[in-house]
Order: structure tokens, then sequence, then C-alpha cells
């Protein structure tokens, strides 16, 4: 038989960044989504509705971008679980293998998912598309925001990503890359719930300790 | 027969070309091409119709509101909509405005200089000039001492000897027939003019944003707010800085272009005898009284003369307007013309590959297509409105008409060509900057009664429309008939198609040949000297060509493929 | 008698040579340091500047200067007549020797041409060219021809030769109306259809006169062209976004929209951002500028910015009156939220049907065991 055993899976820098993504995400999206659909919320020019949309969005962007770069960082220097080689499965044996058998398990064609302490295979490489994403989003966000002060340090390091579209290119990409990483939490959230009650490992809970219930095999 | 060409046809918007066999010394054929294609109502297919305008608009930078007029009466018209008396008031203090000040800009800067010799100015007395202005008009500025002034900035421009757009012209022309005195005050009037046109034409900033191409335009009504009680919007103001622009475009037409042309016109009267053309006007009426959207509410009448015939006004019927094909560069079945909502053509160039000397006009010749009304071809313009308004006894055009053609001593029919078209033009001019300030007060009295509505919503989002439409729009533009047809379908533009009026003017022949009205007007034009065919320019000038709204395309279905020569 | 009063004209046209071009041009001191101080702030300069451009027109020899005309509107032409500075149209006409505009000059036909390549000819590397309108590529430049030549030759012949080419409007600048989608006749701006070509451009549609005043009397006053961003605008005058100059600013940042035309908002001049102005992503100085004696400009009288000075704006900037461009292969009924927000709704339905079945199925395997 199988033995569940408590392992310290997420490192504490591992689980800061997820949180500062998830309350840097949340806000980004709020805000974004007023400064795409503006209401008329104040009533006089003193207030400064826009004006501290736009500031919070800014603010949440840095703290965002920040934490993006440290996890990128941890990938070279945390355990096994938080190491880059996690999301990129395919480049190895083992890797390949752990994909195939979680994706038979995701279309019901395999009752159980294979053994994995860190992220499984599919996840892994999901989230190397998810922080391709992250990276998009900080490129076309700071590209756009350096509009405001041209030939300044912010507008000439991003300058490049003019190469890619117009401004109106990248604010629609803005957009749209927002609404696929809410998709993603959904499926984020759900995923976790489903390891958790399939497998009873504590997945919901890890990222708040860091220990997850790992089966033990004998 | 020699055949002479002109091109660049210059002091006109866009590119023409024409073509004449020379018998003796007048023209015995002509062909009037156009040669250059952009291709703008393939671009709309697919856009947001509210879009539109602003894209039509672009057709000419001359005439710079009427595309936008057009273009959002047939989207008006495709969704049934109708919009705020402000905003047709707007509208026409807008498209009043544009008429004064082109057709002032016509006279002076792209018209005079076929009658008048600037050269020849300088051998005038600036006193005798003065007298002779002084008897045409009381006009501020008719001193000796202005004149002088003028004839001195003038020679030291000469003995420069640098003579910039001046430079290479028919200077010294037997066909000048001015006195150098009448010369000199006309060339001071053409940079008078330069000066009133750009303050005059401020009425377009002030309603409109900016001139050229002005940006308040909406399907459904206008983007300037009116709100006397606030900074931004049209505002008493702004009413009143109307109000003194629109004083000031009157006085000046008043003043000195109807004087100016009275008098240059009393020294060419032969050409009130030369230029004709085909002799059938076509006239879509123009300035709504009401948003009713009814022919009968429309200030300058709406209806068609044919062969020259005043007594008898005929109606304007929208499906019996048909473009030919057979001398233009675009594919279609020959001898079939079509309406603008139905027409297949596909464009292909056949012509000669640049450089070339001379196309071949016996097959397709230009990228203007032929429209007619009922297959014949139609003069519009000026002239076709005053002979529509004056067959129709109009209580202020006609008493203008008639002062005009005593003053020169001749009968209407003098009226069919060159010199009938540029006088037309002037007495449309007169009429409309007198009108102008009725409009205005109009405005103001909505605005007083408390209506400050200027845009009809209902219609704006475009859930709101029927899955398919069509709809046409019509404007009088400075240079005429202007049509635009649209059909609609899934919100998106399925098939746009202009028919302007210099596509009915520097129209090529049609399958049965008829030629087009710059043809037809060409034809026994006398020419003193082939080599400088000074001639020609006053008839194709009389026109006003504006070529780069004549050349479009149409694609009804929206899926035909490009095909390349 | 006559005569008398001509020689003594002639000798006070004498001694107006020696004072300055200007006044010998009819305008006055005064007027002409009231355009030289307009320029100075066209150019973004200190007005201390004035008297240096003031001293650089006096100095200079008209150079020439050249108009051509392409696939384009006149729509330039007729800003350029409508200059607003003071005698701005005499000044272009006077300062510059405009040899060749085909709207305006007095010739025509062979007569015009030959003034044209006169200038090519005899001031090879001198003059200025100044293109209005797009150049047709496709089909070995049919689309337009002018004096029997294709325009592509022509720009060759005569930008190639000249010190400098402004591209005067977006059509010329950048290709413009006709290479919109589907650009049928391969238009494109002088750049990209004479390569090598020393280009200023000055979009805009049509673009403001007093820019191409502005630009010209910059190389006159500093001998050289001024300051360009990587699409080879001039900074003085594309150097900042509409929206970080606009009046109707404050009510962005406070958060207070036109929501319908002609509504309480519109007419108290709140900002036009839902109506879908464009003046966010458009580099221009026409809140400063404005239009026609700076009497005003799209967004002060009303209506949104629709970019006119991007390239490509028409297929970007369009429709004008949405915030964002349609999602490509989606209808135009659809904003990219509506689009976004319908993805994140069916993930969710998705992952709430997967997980139906996988609560199921998790029923169905524990029945099983039971069993066993």
């Amino acid at each position: 038989m199988e033995k569940l055993v408590a392992k310290y899976v997420w490192e504490w820098p591992v689980r800061i960044v997820h949180w500062v993504n998830f309350l840097s995400i949340l806000t980004l999206s709020v805000t974004g989504i007023y400064i795409g659909w503006a209401k008329t919320l104040a009533h006089d020019p003193s207030q400064y509705v826009m004006g501290w949309m736009r500031f919070v969005h800014f603010v949440a962007g840095y703290a965002f971008t920040i934490s993006v770069i440290s996890r990128i960082c941890w990938a070279f220097v945390g355990n096994e679980y938080a190491n880059w080689r996690t999301f990129v499965p395919w480049a190895f044996k083992d890797g390949r293998k752990n994909m195939k058998e979680t994706f038979l398990f995701y279309v019901f064609a395999r009752p159980r998912p294979p053994h994995a302490v860190g992220h499984n295979a599919m996840a892994g490489a999901a989230y190397l598309w998810v922080f391709l994403l992250y990276l998009v989003m900080i490129c076309t966000g700071f590209a756009l925001y350096a509009q405001y002060a041209p030939g300044s340090l912010l507008s000439r390091a991003f300058g490049w990503v003019y190469i890619f579209g117009s401004s109106q290119g990248l604010r629609l990409t803005h957009h749209c890359v927002m609404w696929l990483l809410l998709a993603f939490a959904i499926h984020h959230v759900y995923s976790a719930w489903l390891m958790d009650v399939k497998e009873k490992d504590g997945c919901m809970s890890s990222i708040f300790g860091g220990w997850k219930s790992v089966h033990e095999e004998e | 027969m020699a055949k002479i060409v002109i091109d660049p046809v210059t002091r006109i918007e866009g590119h023409l070309r024409i073509e004449a066999e020379v018998s003796g010394s007048s023209v015995a054929d002509a062909w009037s091409s156009s040669t250059m294609f952009r291709g703008i109502e393939r671009i709309l297919q697919g856009r947001d119709p509210r879009d539109a305008w602003y894209f039509t608009q672009r057709l000419c930078g001359v005439c710079t509101t009427v595309h936008s007029i057009a273009s959002i009466r047939s989207v008006e018209n495709a969704l049934g909509i109708r919009i705020p008396p402000n905003a047709e008031l707007i509208r026409n203090l807008i498209m009043g405005i544009q008429n004064v000040q082109d057709h002032v800009i016509h006279f002076y800067h792209l018209h005079a200089l076929d009658w008048v010799d600037i050269t020849s100015a300088l051998k005038a007395d600036p006193a005798r000039t003065a007298e002779l202005a002084a008897s045409l008009s009381d006009w501020p500025l008719n001193s000796p001492t202005y004149f002088k002034g003028v004839q001195a900035k003038l020679s030291a421009f000469v003995s420069r000897g640098r003579l910039g757009p001046f430079a290479n012209a028919y200077w010294g022309h037997p066909a000048y027939k001015l006195p150098p005195e009448a010369n000199l005050m006309a060339t001071a009037h053409y940079l008078e003019a330069l000066e009133w046109q750009k303050d005059v034409i401020r009425i377009h900033a002030i309603l409109g944003s900016k001139n050229p191409h002005p940006q308040t335009f909406l399907v459904g009504g206008m983007a300037i707010a009116v709100d006397p009680d606030s900074q931004t919007a049209l505002n008493a103001n702004k009413l009143e800085e109307i109000r003194l622009l629109l004083g000031k475009a009157r006085e000046f037409v008043e003043k000195v272009y109807i004087p100016d042309l009275l008098a240059v016109a009393s020294f060419y009267k032969e050409w009130a005898g030369i230029g004709g053309g085909v002799g059938n006007y076509l006239c879509y009426g123009e300035f709504p009284a009401d948003n009713s959207g009814k022919p009968e509410v429309l200030w300058i009448p709406r209806g068609i003369i044919l062969n020259r015939d005043l007594s008898r006004l005929h109606p304007v019927e929208q499906d019996k307007i048909t473009e030919y094909v057979d001398h233009s560069w675009y594919e279609g079945k020959p001898g079939t013309a079509l309406h603008p909502w139905d027409g297949e053509t596909d464009y292909k160039y056949t012509g000669p590959k640049p450089p070339y000397e001379y196309l071949n006009t016996d097959e397709k010749y230009s990228w203007v297509k032929a429209p007619r009304y009922a297959d014949l071809p139609m003069e519009v313009g000026p002239l076709a409105r005053c002979l529509v308004a004056y067959a129709s006894g109009h209580k202020e055009v006609k008493p203008v008409v008639d002062l005009v053609l005593s003053k020169l001593q001749v009968g209407p029919e003098a009226l069919f060509s060159t010199l009938g078209r540029t006088a037309a033009r002037g007495i449309e001019t007169l009429v409309i900057a007198q009108k102008l300030p009725q409009w205005l007060d109009a405005l103001v009295a909505n605005i007083k009664g408390g209506d400050l509505s200027i845009h009809n919503n209902e219609k704006w989002d475009p859930d709101t429309w029927p899955a398919e439409a069509k709809g046409f729009g019509w404007h009088e533009a400075p240079r005429g008939s202007l049509g635009h047809w649209i059909r609609i379908k899934d919100q998106k533009i399925a098939n746009y198609q202009a028919v302007v009026p210099s596509t009915w003017l520097a129209s090529p022949r049609d399958a049965k040949g008829q030629r087009g009205p710059y043809e037809a007007a060409l034809q026994g034009t006398p020419l003193a000297d082939p080599k400088r065919p000074l001639e020609i320019l006053r008839t194709v000038h009389s026109f006003d060509p504006c070529l780069a709204c004549a050349v479009h395309l149409l694609d009804p279905t929206g899926n035909e493929t490009v095909k390349v020569v | 008698m006559d005569k008398k009063d001509n020689e003594q004209a002639a000798v006070a046209e004498e001694r107006q040579m020696r004072k300055t071009v200007w006044e010998e041009k009819g305008i006055s001191r005064r007027d002409f340091m009231k355009f030289c101080t307009a320029m100075s702030a066209a150019l973004a300069l200190p007005v201390t500047f004035a008297p240096k451009i003031a001293r650089a027109l006096d100095e200079v020899q008209r150079p020439t200067l050249v108009w051509l005309e392409f696939q384009d509107c006149a729509g330039n032409t007729e800003a350029l007549l409508r200059s607003s500075s003071p005698s701005v149209a005499e000044i272009i006409l006077d300062v510059l020797s405009l040899d060749y505009h085909e709207t305006i000059m007095a010739a025509a036909g062979h007569q015009a041409e030959d003034a044209l390549m006169k200038t090519v000819r005899e001031q090879k590397g001198k003059y200025i060219a100044v293109v209005e309108g797009s150049i047709p590529l496709k089909d070995d430049g049919i689309y337009c021809c002018v004096g029997g030549k294709s325009a592509r030759d022509l720009a060759r012949e005569v930008c190639g030769n000249a010190f400098a080419t402004i591209a005067v409007g977006t059509c010329a600048a950048y290709g413009g109306i006709p290479a919109a989608a589907p650009n049928p006749t391969g238009a494109v701006g002088v750049k990209d259809a004479v390569p090598g070509a020393t280009v200023i451009n000055l979009p805009g549609c049509p673009l403001n006169p007093d820019n191409l005043t502005a630009t010209v009397i910059h190389f006159l006053t500093f001998g050289k062209l001024p300051a360009t961003d990587s699409q080879g605008r001039p900074l003085f005058a594309y150097g900042k976004r509409i929206h970080d100059n606009c009046e109707r600013r404050p009510h962005f940042d406070a958060g207070q929209y036109v929501e319908q035309w002609g509504d309480m908002a519109h007419r108290r001049g709140h900002c036009l951002y839902k109506m879908g102005c464009k003046g966010p992503e458009t580099w221009h100085n026409c809140p400063i500028q404005r239009y026609n004696d700076k009497t005003s400009w799209p967004v002060g009288a009303g209506h949104g910015c629709v970019g006119c000075s991007e390239a490509n704006f028409w297929d970007t900037m369009t429709p004008f009156y949405k915030r964002l461009p349609n999602v490509p292969g989606f209808g135009i009924e659809y904003t990219a939220d509506q689009i976004g927000a319908g993805l994140a709704i069916a993930t969710a339905a998705a992952f709430a049907g997967h997980g139906v079945i996988s609560a199921l199925r998790r029923n169905k395997d524990t029945e099983g065991k039971k069993e066993e």
C-alpha cells in the first residue's frame, strides 16, 4: 500500500511569488478592465478616478514584474521542484512519459495521475506558456506605459516591442492576454482542487505552508 | 491631323490629361483621361459604415466636405436615420461656405490665369486701375496707392528673375485680351483672395475643427456640441464669430468677385459661344430646409434639363443612373452600363507602359468611368444648378441670373458655354453667400428655443441595424452632383460606390461613343497657337476639374480576386 | 508724368531691396517678427530664438522648392493655402521659389514639365522636393502617371536628386489611404519608393501647414534638418502624444467621459476616450498648434482623434469609434473584451464539466472498490 508522508515542496520564495502574482494579477485585471472600459464615476474634475486606477495599475505592474523576474531567478537556484527543468518536461525522458500519463488522466483514460511531487508534467509545461504570457504582458504594458516619456530610459528599454505591432496592436494584445490569463487562473484553481481531492496530496494547502502529502511508494 | 497633349493639366485637383486633335485652328476632337487610381471603394469594403465618411472625405482635399456629407447621408438613408434640425443647419452652413470659398478659389487661383496675363499688369497705371475698380464697386481697397503697392510687389518678384509658380506659362499669348489695368486689378484680387479664403473658411474650423478635412461629421448628426453655457461647445461667442465671417465672405463676393467676374467676362464675350458641351444638365438639389429628407424641401431644386430646353424640367430618378466602362481601364461586359448598386467591375490597366507619348484613345484610355443618366451624358455643376433653378423660377436665383445676363447684354442661350459656366459659378456664390446668414439665424433661433440636440443616437449602435441595408446619399458639391451608394451587410460595408461630379464631367466615351462633357465641350474650341493651347485650358478649367475623386472602383460581391495586368 | 511716377517707384523699390526681402514683399517688420515668434513656438524653441530665425530668413537666398503630387487628394496643398501664421502663404511662395506645383502653377503640360526638369538639372542636390500623395509600385507604377511618366520614376528622378525631400501628409510619408488594406495599387511612402533619399516625414491628414513652415524654417535657421523620431517625424512636432497635451486630459484623469454624442458630458467638454478617441496613441502637436489660425482642432471641437499622423492608421486605428481594433477573425460587432470574457466563461464551463465528470467517476471508483 501507499503511504502519505509530508514533504516540504514549495520553498518560501516560491510561495511569496505565487501570492504576489495572485494579488497583482487581480489588481491589474480590475484596474485594467476599468481603464479599458472606463465608466464615468467622477462628478467633478477635481476627482482623480482614472488617475488612481492607472497609478494602482502601474504600481501593481512593477510588483508583478519584480515577482516574475524573481521567480525566473529562483528557477536556477531553488530546489528541484522549482527548477527550470520542471517547465520543459518534454526535454527529458521521464517528463515525456509523465506528460503522456497525465494527459490520459485528464481525459479520463487513466484512473490515477502518475506520480509527481512538485508540478506534474502537464502543469509544468503549462506554466512555461503562462510565464511567456506574463512576459508578453510585461513588455506590452511597459512599452505602452513608456509612451508618456519619449526618449526616457523606459521608452528606450521597451522601444523594440513596437517591431511587433502598432500601439493599438500592442494594446489589443494586452487586453486579449489578460483574458487568457484569467482563463488560466480558472483552470489553475480547478486543477489544484482536483489534485487535492483525487490525490489527497494537500495541493491546495501546500501553497500556503509549502508542505505537500506525498505518496511514498513501497 | 496633329494631336496635342496637355499632361499634366495644372491648376486643378488631381491628374488630368487631355489629348486633342487639331484641325486648322480649332479642336476637332478631344479625349479626357485621368491617370491616377487609388481604389478607395475597395479599401472600404468590410469596414464600419460609420467610418466610411472619413475615408471618402479623402477622395478629394479641395472639395473637402462633400464626400463626407454624401457618405453620412448614404448611411443615414440606408438605416432610415433622421438627424436633428441643429445638425441639418450646421451641415448647411458647412456646405454653403464650402461652396463660396471653393468657387472664389477656383475663380482667382485656378481659373483666372487663363484670362488674366499677370505680366501685363506690370504695364498698368495704378491710378487708372483704381478708377476702373472704383467704377465697379466701393471695395475699400480701391486706391491708387494700393494698386501701386501691388504692382511694386509684383515687379520686385519678376525682377528677381525667379517666377516660381508663374514661370513658363502662356504669358503674352494673343488670346489674352484684358487691358493692363484690368490685369493689375485681377492680380491684386488674386492675392487678396488668397488671404480672404483662409480667413472665411475658419467657419469650418469653428464648426468642424479644421479645414481642409473637417472632422465633426457623424452618421446621425454632428460631433460639435451645442450649449450656450459651455466653454467648449458652440456658444454665443462662436456663433458671433461665424456671423462676422459670413459677413466678410458676402462682402468680398459682392464687392470683388462679382464685379471682377463681370468685368473680365465683358472682354471675353465670344466665349459665350464656345465650349457648350453635351447640353444635358443634372442637379440633385441641395440645402434642405428641414430634416424630412423630402426633395421638396431642397432650397436649390432637383431636376434635369435636356437638350438645352429651359421650358421643361424633368424629375431625377436614381435608378436611371448607370456607368459604362467601355473606354475605362476596368473589366466589364462591353456595351453594358450598370447601376452603382449592381455593377460588377474590376480594374485592369490596358494602356501603354509608361513613359508614353499618347494613349490609345480608340480603346480604353482613362481611370474615369462613363456615367450616364437614362443613357445620356450629363453636365453637372454650378451651371446645371443655375439652369435648373432658373427653369423652375427660383425666387433667389432667377433675378441674379437675369441681372448678370442684362449686364453682359446677352440672352439665356449664352449660358450654355464656357463663359456661362464661369458666370453661373459666380451667380451661385452670390446667392449662397446671401443665404448663409439665414441658416445661422435659424440655428440661433433653434438654440434659443432650447434645442441643444446635435445627434440622433437611436441607430448609433450597430446592433440596432438590420442584417442588410442599402442606401444612397446625394449632395450638390461645388463641382456638381455627387452621389454615394452603399450596401451594408452584417454591420459592414459590402459595397460602396461614388458617382462624383468629375466622373460625369471628365467621363470618357461610352459604349455608343457619346463623348463626355469635357470632350464634347472642347470640340470646336479655337486655338490661336496649338503649341500653347491656352483655349483648351479655359474650357477645361471652366468645369473646375477635380480628378482624384473621379477615379474609383466598384466591387459588389466583396470576394472577387484582384486581377493584375 | 507716368514715366516720372514709374521712376520714383523704381527708386523706392531699389531702396526697399536694400532693406529686407520681407519688407520688399510687402510684409511689415511687425508681421514678420510675429511670424518668427510663432515659428519659434511651433518649433518648440524659446521665444529668444525669434531674432535668430528672422536673421536666417533675411540672409537666405530663396531655396528652390518643387511640389510633386501623386496619389493624393490635394488636401495638403489646400492646407498650405490655409497656413495660419501671418502671411505664411506668401512666405512659402516668396521665401522659397516654388518652381513646380501642379495645383497652383500657371504653366501646364509640356511647359510645366519643362519647369520641373530644369530645376532637377540646374539645381541638382540643392533644391527641396515636397511630395504629396503615395506612390504606387504595383504593375510598374501604372496607377499614377504624370506627363506620361510613372510616379515612381518621377519620384526617383526628382527626390533622388534633391537636397532633401519633405513627405507631406500621411500618404507621402507612409502610403496613407491608398495603402490601406488591401492596398490595391501597392502604394508606399516616399522613403520606400526612393531608397536612399533623405526624407523628412510630416504626416497628418492633411498635415498641419505650420509644421511644414517650421521644418523649412528650422533648416534655414540651424542649417540642418530637424531631429526625428524612429518614423522620420520631426520631434518638435511629433515628439509628444496628443493625449499628453490634450485640453480634455483633466477629465480623462478625473474619470469623466462622453458616453453619447451630444450628452451633458459632450457639451461640457469631457474626455472623448469612450467615443474611440485615438489621442492616447497618436503623436502630433494638434492640441498646441491647432488649425486654421489656431482656431480649433478635432478633439477640441468634439470629435475624437483618429490618429491620422500614425503610419497605417487606416488599418490600426479603425474602427474610429471604438477604443480597440477589431480582433482578426471575429465580426466587427465583437470587442476584444467581449471575446476575452467569452473565453474566460467558456474555460470555466469546460472545467466545471470536467469537475462533474470527475466527481461522478470518483463515486464509481469507490463503488467498485466496495464491491471488491
